[in-house]
């Protein structure tokens, strides 16, 4: 989030130089620029000054929250919108300190099963997207939709009865429950998204393998696995996210007895924290920090994982 | 896990039985097994207890049939949750896709200012809903942020975003859009970015003004965009719980903002009514699939006319 304000800065400043770069280079990018520039070309500064404008006030909150991390209580009701300064660390360290240890034991916890989740699930959606693409039979081609069907079902239709299988199991409340349920919750998304990718690899690279003397275990990790990159890092940068932010799941699964995320921790806070908007936004804005830190450095990765299917090709 | 050594060839139809017995057991039923005992036959079951009694506090479970069924469609409780949740998708459905629409089109330029513009608005896709409602809730709530920033404008009595029931449902349906907004924008730049220059050059020879060269040319060359879309936001609105959990509990009032899947839970979990929230998470499932296929349907036949 900070990043996201600081870049709404940095923008303003590199207005200014943005007409001049546009007009030199050919266009690459936008549809309709050429036409569209036509109409521009007699008032050049609207678009940006109105693009600046509406991203200003989407933006606000994410400001709010960012400027009253760093002021001390007393200035967030007097005046949330001001700058901080000089600006205090008091919320955040409030937020580490805490008696009960709620976000250091959250984050480790959001951590563990974020990491565990995500890698056991590229492994196994990979695996069985193959099965399923390099199988011509109707058993396989019925359970390639039943799987998919699960990508529609919200997790309260099942949560119910999935709480019973986890006592009967003796993993309700307990880490590995929750990384359990997220396994197969999730595991549609990445079939899915490997089962694109696999029946674009041509079978004549996995025939050579096996003349060559290598079993299907070694052909899958040695030849097929390294060229579904793009769709591995798909399916670990957007379970990354959805897992880690996810409320409700381990809300009920890992009960107030497991212990908690840091997502959860941030709904736990809420009820004590009313009024302390500083320590509130404290624990969020490091709640969040992961996700926007790696948003930032993957941007490319997301916005080609979502886009797809958005152009026909 | 023997026979997955087997160097027979690739060729499917040739193996024998066992290899791909071994293939599957390797393969694809790790997999299968986790989907089997966590969706599978949790739905199933959920189906199952739907025609029960079952009830955490009752020790003796009865087959009832409908009768969960019946009880629900006859509760004025139930249909003022679907009656919520309606309205709700509704609003998330229309809000960001338009929204989204307009924000890509403004920021469909090269540079350096829209590429950290187009950053910004897909922050709060990445943030967790609970945060958003964190952010939204300290913003909204009565005396929060934004009535100090209206009342440092004169405005001496805001409206109770959050307090006041004929417009919380309105707030949390804005809060759902805000978040959603990002992905929409997204989506549809990637579109734009899709429709080729000489067909938007030829109109503007051809003497078709902004509108018409939007509305002929780039609006029909979008479908594919808005159909992921269209269908994401459905699905995503007909399942809203995390805003109602965090910031309203289903208030203010009795249940103006409850949705269905917030009534499932509730149900579910703090009456331990487990017959009658698996009747309602039934009803929520078959909502959501009668109306999301039917979107796609419609959606992808209006794509191959184009």
């Amino acid at each position: 989030m900070a990043g996201s304000v600081a870049g709404v800065e940095r923008a303003g400043a590199a207005g200014t130089a943005e007409g001049a770069e546009r007009d030199g280079r050919p266009d690459r990018l936008g549809s309709g620029m050429r036409a569209g520039r036509r109409d521009e070309s007699r008032a050049p500064w609207v678009r940006p000054l109105v693009a600046l404008m509406v991203t200003a006030v989407f933006a606000l909150p994410l400001y709010l929250v960012v400027v009253n991390v760093f002021k001390p209580g007393d200035d967030i009701s007097g005046s949330p919108t001001s700058v901080p300064w000089p600006p205090t660390l008091d919320n955040l360290k409030a937020v580490m300190d805490r008696p009960d240890n709620l976000y250091w034991a959250g984050l480790l916890n959001s951590a563990e099963i974020t990491v565990v989740s995500i890698v056991v699930l590229a492994v196994l959606s990979a695996m069985l997207g193959h099965y399923l693409c390099r199988t011509r039979s109707r058993f396989a081609r019925l359970t390639l939709l039943v799987l998919l069907a699960g990508l529609m079902i919200p997790p309260q239709v099942i949560l119910v009865p999935v709480v019973r299988i986890l006592r009967l199991t003796h993993l309700m409340t307990t880490l590995s429950g929750m990384v359990a349920f997220n396994v197969g919750y999730y595991i549609p998304f990445g079939v899915f998204v490997f089962a694109g990718f696999i029946r674009s690899i041509p079978i004549e690279l996995e025939e050579a393998a096996a003349l060559d003397g290598a079993g299907r275990w070694r052909t899958f990790w040695t030849v097929v696995f390294p060229l579904l990159r793009p769709a591995t890092a798909s399916v670990l940068i957007f379970l990354g996210v959805w897992i880690w932010n996810d409320f409700l799941d381990p809300l009920i699964i890992l009960g107030p007895v497991g212990g908690t995320t840091v997502t959860v921790g941030v709904y736990r806070a809420l009820g004590e924290h009313q009024s302390d908007y500083g320590q509130l936004f404290g624990l969020m804005f490091l709640a969040a920090l992961p996700v926007v830190i790696f948003y930032f450095l993957l941007q490319k990765h997301f916005v080609k994982g979502l886009t797809g299917g958005a152009v026909k090709g | 896990m023997t026979s997955m050594q087997d160097t027979r060839g690739p060729q499917r139809s040739a193996l024998p039985r066992r290899a791909n017995l071994g293939y599957f057991l390797g393969f694809g039923a790790p997999g299968l097994l986790f989907y089997a005992c966590f969706v599978f036959a949790p739905l199933v079951l959920s189906v199952g207890y739907s025609f029960t009694n079952a009830d955490a506090f009752l020790p003796h479970t009865k087959f009832t049939g409908f009768h969960n069924y019946v009880r629900l469609f006859q509760d004025p409780d139930f249909l003022m949750q679907i009656r919520v949740t309606a309205i709700l998708t509704f609003i998330i459905v229309l809000v960001p896709n338009l929204g989204g629409l307009a924000i890509a089109v403004l920021l469909n330029r090269q540079g350096r200012l829209y590429r950290a513009l187009r950053t910004v608005f897909f922050v709060p896709v990445v943030l967790s809903s609970v945060v958003v409602s964190v952010v939204w809730q300290a913003m909204l709530a009565d005396g929060g942020l934004l009535d100090t920033v209206l009342k440092s404008l004169g405005v001496d009595d805001p409206p109770g975003w959050l307090s006041d029931p004929s417009i919380a449902l309105y707030s949390v349906g804005s809060i759902a859009s805000w978040q959603l907004l990002g992905f929409c924008t997204v989506v549809y730049l990637a579109g734009l970015q899709g429709v080729p220059d000489e067909l938007l050059e030829a109109a503007a020879i051809d003497g078709a003004g902004r509108w018409t060269r939007f509305r002929r040319v780039t609006w029909p060359m979008l479908a594919p965009a808005l159909t992921i879309n269209t269908v994401m936001l459905l699905i995503t609105g007909f399942k809203t719980y995390d805003f109602v959990q965090v910031i309203t509990h289903g208030g203010p009032g009795s249940g103006t903002t409850a949705t269905v899947a917030y009534s499932v839970i509730q149900t579910g979990f703090t009456e331990n009514k487990t017959g009658l929230a698996s009747a309602m998470a039934v009803v929520m499932l078959a909502i959501v699939a009668v109306v999301s296929s039917v979107a796609l349907r419609l959606l992808q036949r209006r794509e191959v006319e184009l």
